[in-house]
């Protein structure tokens, strides 16, 4: 793995250098508090300090509404779509980000491997950067820290205003050939960066905390404060859940066949024809999220479900946290823990 | 965890295409089903085994998850019957044959076919749920010699609500199939039993080490069911459940048919009770 040195004020020469090997998608402002990943027109434009992005990079992978098929409802026949996705660079990725991809790599590549995902994964790199927790994150309680570089190709960390660049796949050599603003040097250990927010336990101890929780009373405090609006799930970047519809056009001629992401949070989620609906109480469904993110796959495959951004805590209209309701599980837990009979 | 490098580009499919069926036949059978026997093209055949499902489509509405109703041993087409209980199935009620229907799958897994041989087979079916269990039936009468008993409980609201009637007749006539149908709400006409389904278990003789039971019925009938079954002391690991759940996708991403943890496309739609007893979303 090489190292080099890059000045601050030559990141915008990195990212226009990055341009020559794909589309740069990289976080910008939007508004005066928000900020969104988005093609790079100009790279002075793009933002190096984010606390996040208000919509999780899922969208580039599995886009929030995408057309499947066309078809004629005349003859009753359909047209496939082409998905046809060029390169991609997609620069100030971080670390819970990247994480959330490979966590998405497996949602949609286990079982059935879905086409469409694949090739836009397949055609993109990512270079990620170190960033600065606010009161929402929580990532190093689920396990990945700030300079967590599995996944990257190039990863940029912020040493005193400047930065290291770290080499780490073949690509990511690739990428950097011709590029002579950098000079190789020695990586160096920064200071251990703190999260605010945390989670009191390891996370590899929360599947036996969730494996009592299920008739917690938390639940029920959780969904008498719940409006049951979804942006939770919408924001979470290891929310794969959607619906597929189909769009007549006004002819009544012709249509597409789309899905786009839907919530499990939402009310009629699990509902099927004729009425019964599964998980019909809000606090059904505010279990199910949290059972998803730290319990059913995390039983499987060893890893929370959940990369600590934050976002579901921070758009979150109720003001309903995440971190916080692992952590009332927990104690609850540790309350009932003296009263449980011993297994043998 | 699998990973973007374990999987071959030639591992990923195109999973929400139809395969464009032709209905070469349909009749409505009662006031809300309707049958259909459809043709996959190119005499290609839809390769399923009892109690499997497929993504019904119809272009400008969606998809729908449906039992397939014919057994895998009827050769070249398969069977549908559809109760019209939404715009889709509302839909589907005016095909009729010629038209062209789109079809996704099998999806799921079936009845587990290698474990019933030799076995007792009872069928509880609850309404609808005869037409899953009608794969399994009908499989079962034409590998006759393979099975033991075969013991069709029936249960419908009213006797004009039962399906498949012709078949009904031609099973009580055989003497090796036994047969009994209740309705809860009988009319002027009706000879048979009156009642739940569950009033038809306690008289049953069952043997208890060779019985499998395969039970599909509106939700609120399993639970009933199961105590009855377990009353009579048949073992958990020998009942098996169909069960209804939103099944968008079929292939285990869209989520909507989860019950806790385990995606009722994939390791549904029929399971053992023992698998689904822990779950407290299931029954």
């Amino acid at each position: 793995m090489e190292c080099f040195s890059l000045l601050r004020s030559d990141v915008p020469a990195l990212i226009d250098h990055l341009g020559d090997f794909g589309e740069v998608l990289a976080p910008h402002g939007k508004g005066d508090v928000s900020y969104s990943f988005e093609a790079v027109q100009d790279s002075s434009d793009v933002v190096l300090d984010y606390n996040r992005t208000l919509l999780p990079l899922k969208k580039m992978f599995l886009p929030p509404v995408e057309k499947l098929m066309g078809f004629s409802l005349k003859n009753k026949s359909y047209e496939q779509v082409d998905v046809t996705i060029a390169p991609r660079v997609f620069f100030g990725v971080h670390s819970y980000e990247m994480q959330s991809i490979l966590r998405l790599d497996h949602s949609m590549l286990s079982g059935s491997v879905e086409s469409n995902y694949f090739k836009r994964r397949q055609s993109s790199r990512f270079v990620g950067i170190s960033f600065e927790p606010d009161e929402f994150h929580f990532s190093e309680s689920v396990g990945i820290v700030i300079e967590e570089m599995e996944g990257f190709d190039l990863f940029l960390n912020e040493i005193d205003g400047d930065f290291q660049l770290y080499v780490l796949t073949d690509n990511g050599q690739g990428m950097l050939n011709g590029f002579d603003k950098i000079n190789l040097t020695e990586p160096e250990i920064v200071e251990e960066r703190h999260f605010k927010k945390k989670i009191r336990y390891h996370f590899n101890r929360l599947p036996r905390v969730f494996q009592y929780a299920y008739h917690s009373e938390v639940w029920a405090d959780v969904a008498s404060r719940c409006v049951g609006c979804g942006a939770c799930t919408l924001t979470c970047p290891t929310c794969f859940c959607f619906d597929v519809q189909d769009e007549v056009e006004v002819t009544a001629e012709d249509g597409m066949r789309q899905r786009s992401w839907d919530s499990c949070m939402l009310s009629t989620f699990a509902e099927v024809a004729g009425g019964e609906n599964f998980r019909e109480k809000t606090i059904n469904r505010t279990r199910h999220r949290l059972f998803r993110k730290f319990k059913y796959i995390t039983d499987e495959e060893g890893l929370p479900w959940c990369v600590g951004c934050g976002r579901c805590t921070a758009f979150c209209p109720a003001g309903i946290s995440m971190p916080d309701i692992v952590n009332e599980l927990i104690q609850e837990d540790e309350k009932a823990q003296y009263h449980r009979p011993v297994r043998v | 965890m699998k990973r973007l490098q374990d999987v071959e580009h030639h591992e990923t499919e195109d999973l929400y295409y139809p395969t464009m069926c032709k209905v070469t036949g349909a009749k409505q059978i009662t006031e809300m089903e309707k049958w259909y026997e459809l043709e996959m093209p190119e005499g290609q055949s839809l390769g399923h085994g009892p109690g499997q499902f497929v993504e019904v489509s119809a272009f400008g509405i969606g998809e729908a998850p449906i039992s397939i109703s014919s057994s895998p041993s009827k050769n070249g087409k398969f069977e549908l019957c559809i109760r019209q209980v939404g715009t889709l199935t509302n839909v589907l009620k005016n095909y009729e044959t010629g038209d062209s229907m789109g079809i996704r799958g099998p999806f799921g897994k079936g009845f587990p076919m290698e474990k019933l041989f030799g076995k007792d087979i009872l069928v509880v079916a609850g309404g609808i749920g005869l037409v899953p269990l009608r794969s399994l039936i009908n499989y079962v009468l034409d590998n006759r010699q393979d099975f033991g008993r075969l013991i069709i409980l029936y249960g419908a609201k009213t006797p004009s609500e039962l399906l498949f009637t012709d078949e009904l007749e031609a099973w009580k006539k055989r003497d090796d199939v036994e047969l009994h149908v209740t309705v809860d709400q009988p009319d002027e006409t009706w000879k048979g039993n009156t009642g739940v389904i569950t009033t038809l278990i306690p008289s049953l003789d069952l043997n208890l080490n060779t019985t499998i039971a395969a039970i599909t019925g509106p939700p609120v009938m399993y639970k009933f069911v199961v105590m009855s079954l377990k009353s009579k002391q048949l073992p958990d690991d020998q009942i098996y459940l169909s069960l209804e759940r939103r099944m968008k996708c079929g292939v285990g991403k869209c989520g909507h048919c989860q019950i806790n943890g385990v995606y009722c496309c994939q390791d549904g739609p029929v399971f053992n009770y023992v698998d689904i007893k822990p779950l407290e979303e299931a029954l």
